[in-house]
């Protein structure tokens, strides 16, 4: 088992202007990410949509994640992988 | 779940506080009133979810309620410590204010906590599905029988599945035979029957027999996989009457700077600076952009859960806009109003052989042919438990039959009867037979004619109530087929339908979907495959039987994951409702909206009271399109009667 960790930012064109978008977007997505065999945390915050999450890289590939999220409509960009702590 | 138990807890933990203020400031206790200021103080930072959600929206560049009520809290804290009134009559008014501040902050976070679980539960339908995934799988290793995690499970292994167990993959039954509940996956509560060479998908529930499968799709590939990824995709999607809503929601933040401004100026110069800072908290108070951008969302979400879980996938907000203006639905024929499968309807002796000798000579001499109408016969035959023998010398005479020997009989099928002599009879009813569409084949024993199989697709059992449930809802029906004008008659005679055209190849298909399309929205149902160019020319495409079907699920508007037609009425009218939700919700908000600012405005309420009706406004919004998800089908009740036979073929 190899777990990394990943921060990445999804961004998308729409509302969140009050926390109930904004909540229920960011636990659609939580909820997304975190069904997929492998990961083993994940956290999305509400308001900038910045997705912490911590998978095992023999079970999926960051591509395979991504993939998913962009899948959901977000545009993804990484911000920081960080080599096998 | 956590994350509820901390809002409660922190809903309750400033409430006691707030409370504690209140109660301290009015005893007759040393610093009295610098304890319960210190307490409210307390109640009141424990609403900081609301402040950070205000103050960080802000710097990503939204304008939300949440900043709005920071602002006011902000102010009335601010007020209690500075305003001359406060100073000047003692702590007593510091408390008043504060106290204010805290039961708004209460109310707030009540609110923002109630409405996350209500659209938590929203989510419910998805929530079911993925807890249907099944987790560990029976194998054989290394000739024992194990239970192993569903990720260690092999692609072409073979599993074993008990009475009473969840089957863990997708894949193709190899021995043993039971009755599999798919509710999960088609939304049919009847159970199907399973054995040798059937398909069988994850997630759903084997009954009362063992199953060894075959595995042939694991983990985010199975058929269930796929319908929770095209629900939580479909959920994203956003409708088009959300842009209405968005629209309100970017002039929000001009007119409330505007109107919270003007209120101010005008307070201030009639009643003074403390009136007109408690009216310009209000006004910031009460304002609810939030019921107008959740009432679409949430409601899309409803709806989206409530058809996964009647096997109805609708993928995304635009399709529900459409289905709920559908004027007419188009079928195909064969495979979607029909079984698509020959079945023998009618068997008529002549001379004084009985129907059962018919059917029993015509399996015998059939047995070994691999035609289509063969197999409906030995299929007939299998019915009444007759044991087919085999035949001799059993030869194919192309374009016209088969012809074979049992015992010393010679036995003649087929069209042509060569030089057996057909009764004027016999060949009345064949002609009556063919121009209703169907097949008449004739059987001969030792050159006698003994009698007529009728051979016909047959109409599906839901076809006639689904028809007649859309013509109840006002929508209109028609049947597009490539198949002959007599057959495309008969079986929309049987059906019921409007209009019916026949004998189209499938541009035709396309082109006569086309002209429908002139004056009506238009749905084509399909199976997703041979129909996909018709499908994708009408304003929505059903594909039905998709369970399996990955071309059929992607070609589709609407995927119809069992092969009840009568869902297709189902998902109109549901859309039809949630549609109607969405434009009343957003009416209703805006309307609340414009009320509630009116009467803050001309200084009708007071702080509390105002954020009292926000809350109430965005939680009615909230929770009546959260309920879309309770609605339910009208069950299709399974009529033990197949196709009713018409009186005079008997």
């Amino acid at each position: 088992m190899t777990i990394e960790k990943v921060i990445l930012n999804a961004s998308k064109e729409d509302c969140t202007g009050c926390s109930t978008c904004a909540i229920f977007k960011a636990d659609n997505l939580r909820h997304a990410i975190a069904r997929l065999d492998g990961i083993s945390k994940v956290k999305v915050d509400e308001i900038t949509r910045k997705v912490t999450m911590e998978y095992d890289t023999e079970k999926i590939s960051l591509s395979k994640i991504t993939e998913r999220i962009e899948k959901l409509g977000y545009q993804v960009k990484i911000l920081s992988p960080e080599e096998n702590r | 779940m956590r994350e509820h138990v901390k809002g409660v807890i922190l809903i309750v933990s400033l409430g006691i506080f707030a409370l504690l203020g209140v109660l301290v400031s009015g005893a007759h206790v040393a610093y009295a009133h610098e304890t319960s200021i210190v307490l409210t103080l307390i109640a009141v930072a424990l609403g900081y979810r609301i402040y950070l959600h205000g103050i960080r929206s802000l710097r990503h560049g939204d304008v939300t309620a949440q900043l709005f009520a920071t602002i006011a809290i902000f102010i009335s804290v601010i007020a209690g410590f500075a305003l001359p009134s406060a100073s000047a009559t003692g702590t007593a008014e510091a408390v008043g204010y504060l106290t204010a501040s805290a039961i708004v902050a209460f109310i707030i976070l009540a609110g923002m906590t109630l409405e996350d679980y209500i659209i938590h539960r929203t989510r419910g339908a998805l929530e079911t599905l993925i807890k249907m995934s099944p987790t560990t799988a029976r194998a054989r290793r290394d000739g024992m029988e194990v239970e192993i995690p569903i990720d260690k499970v092999k692609l072409s292994e073979i599993v074993l599945v008990k009475p009473g167990d969840k089957i863990p993959v997708d894949g193709t039954v190899i021995s043993g035979h039971s009755t599999v509940n798919q509710a999960t996956i088609t939304g049919e509560s009847i159970s199907a029957e399973k054995t040798v060479g059937d398909r069988t998908f994850a997630g759903t529930m084997n009954e009362n027999g063992a199953l060894e499968i075959k595995v042939e799709k694991i983990a985010e590939e199975t058929t269930l996989a796929h319908i929770i990824q095209l629900v939580e995709e479909a959920q994203e999607k956003k409708a088009p009457i959300q842009n209405v809503a968005d629209r309100f929601t970017t002039y929000f933040l001009p007119i409330m700077a505007i109107l919270a401004s003007s209120v101010f100026a005008a307070t201030y110069f009639l009643f003074g600076f403390e009136v007109a800072l408690a009216r310009t908290v209000t006004v910031l108070l009460v304002a609810c952009p939030c019921a107008l951008a959740i009432a679409v969302p949430v409601a899309v979400a409803g709806t989206i859960g409530n058809a996964s879980m009647n096997g109805i996938i609708i993928k995304g907000g635009t399709h529900i806009e459409k289905l709920k203006d559908v004027k007419l639905v188009a079928f195909d024929k064969t495979g979607t109003l029909t079984v698509g499968v020959p079945k023998v309807v009618n068997v008529k002796s002549f001379g004084n052989h009985s129907e059962e000798d018919v059917i029993k000579y015509a399996a015998i001499a059939e047995k070994f042919s691999e035609h289509p109408l063969s197999k409906a016969v030995i299929a007939r035959a299998t019915e009444t438990n007759v044991k087919i023998p085999d035949p001799r010398d059993f030869k194919t005479i192309p374009g016209q039959g088969v012809e074979a020997h049992y015992g010393n009989k010679h036995i003649l099928l087929g069209r042509k009867m060569m030089e057996t002599r057909i009764p004027e009879e016999a060949n009345q009813f064949m002609k009556r037979i063919e121009s209703e569409g169907k097949t008449a084949v004739s059987v001969a024993l030792d050159k006698d004619f003994i009698g007529v199989i009728v051979v016909a697709d047959t109409v599906r059992e839901n076809s006639v109530e689904a028809v007649q449930r859309l013509r109840r809802i006002g929508v209109k029906t028609a049947m597009v087929t490539g198949d002959n004008m007599l057959t495309a008659k008969a079986i929309a005679e049987q059906v019921g339908v409007d209009e019916y055209r026949a004998e189209l190849l499938p541009e035709q298909k396309v082109a006569a979907i086309g002209e429908l399309r002139k004056g009506h929205v238009v749905a084509m149902v399909g199976d997703g495959v041979n129909d996909a160019p018709a499908l994708a020319s009408s304003d929505v495409g059903f594909a039905m039987g998709a369970a399996g079907s990955d071309i059929a699920v992607e070609t589709a508007d609407v995927a119809l994951l069992g092969d009840d037609l009568t869902k297709v009425e189902y998902a109109i009218s549901l859309s039809r409702k949630a549609f109607s939700r969405m434009k009343g919700n957003i009416a209703y908000a805006f309307v609340w909206n414009v009320v509630a600012l009116s009467l803050a405005g001309f200084g009708v309420l007071n702080p509390v009271l105002a954020v009292v009706l926000a809350e109430a406004g965005c939680l009615s919004v909230v929770i009546n399109s959260a309920l879309l998800l309770l609605n339910k089908p009208q069950a299709f009740v399974k009529t033990s009667r197949e196709v009713p036979l018409r009186d005079d073929l008997r």
